[in-house]
């Protein structure tokens, strides 16, 4: 029973994670219309898009970590 | 004493990178500047190049000169490091510890030039902008880009492993419905090169550039003329 909660609580922790992707993917989508709106930026676009999507994604690693943390610490 | 799996593979890694190295250094000396170039000699100019560009699109002249070194050994050793799974070692960066380092260096790296740029004056101010009570704000700060940076890299790349080997157990228990041969994983040998191709190269590809591109900017946003 304790470990099915435990299961639990790392699926709902990884949920997280689900925001973090639909805007990473909203960072893409911007990215390519801005680089076809203006080709000659791409360089700069690009990596001003990495840097972002990076950053915003550090939320769904932490989101990963405290999953991890509770399956192999908590259910070990 | 008994040596850790991940030790190991950074020694073999290490050694790995240190002989291609001096292999490279062989070809490029023997290489004539006039003629077409093919081969490791070609590789090795694309990627120069490239770490080059980046590193003098962010940072001026005078860091480029020895910024560009260190950032194209740690893009070869993260690239590396990843891939290291394929070859039936333990990746070092899913270990805490070698990201952390990484992660590390790259403050380090950060408050050095932040110091060489400002001076003593500058540098102690700058803890202190823009008033004195942000000091607490500016601390968690640095110790959040260290975290973020070092547990980008980890959780990415623990993650990777640990979806590859519930695909090989889950994969395994498929097979032996098979009868006969089902003991011996069929049906992993031909759905995971697949996996591995984007879990391994393409993850680890990512990984590395995304870290080098995160250290090159932030040098260059504590750099006043970039």
């Amino acid at each position: 029973m304790e470990k099915a909660l435990l299961g639990f609580a790392a699926a709902m922790c990884v949920c997280g994670g689900c925001v973090t992707g639909i805007f990473e993917g909203k960072v893409a989508i911007q990215a390519v219309e801005s680089i076809g709106k203006n080709p000659d930026a791409s360089d700069k676009i690009q990596s001003m898009a990495i840097i972002g999507a990076a950053v915003s994604e550090t939320c769904a690693i932490y989101c990963l970590l405290v999953a991890f943390l509770i399956i192999f610490i908590l259910g070990a | 004493m008994k040596i850790q799996a991940t030790l190991l593979s950074v020694i073999i890694i290490t050694v790995f990178m240190a002989l291609l190295l001096l292999y490279v250094n062989r070809k490029l000396k023997a290489f004539d500047p006039l003629s077409k170039p093919t081969g490791i000699v070609l590789l090795v100019i694309t990627f120069a190049e490239m770490i080059d560009n980046m590193v003098r699109g962010k940072t001026n002249e005078r860091v480029a000169k020895y910024l560009t070194p260190y950032i194209m050994s740690v893009a070869m050793y993260i690239f590396l490091a990843n891939i290291a799974g394929l070859f039936a070692l333990e990746t070092p960066t899913s270990n805490y510890s070698v990201t952390l380092v990484l992660g590390a260096l790259t403050c380090i790296l950060i408050e050095v030039y932040s110091f060489r740029e400002r001076g003593v004056k500058g540098y102690i101010k700058s803890w202190f902008e823009p008033l004195a009570p942000f000091v607490l704000l500016n601390v968690l700060s640095k110790i959040s880009t260290l975290l973020s940076l070092s547990l980008r890299l980890f959780g990415n790349i623990l993650s990777g492993g640990i979806l590859m080997s519930v695909i090989y157990q889950m994969l395994g228990s498929i097979s032996k419905l098979i009868p006969v041969i089902g003991k011996f994983n069929i049906v992993g040998v031909i759905v995971a090169p697949v996996l591995h191709f984007y879990f391994d190269l393409f993850s680890g590809v990512m990984q590395a550039f995304i870290f080098i591109t995160l250290t090159i900017s932030f040098i260059g946003k504590e750099l006043p003329n970039s």
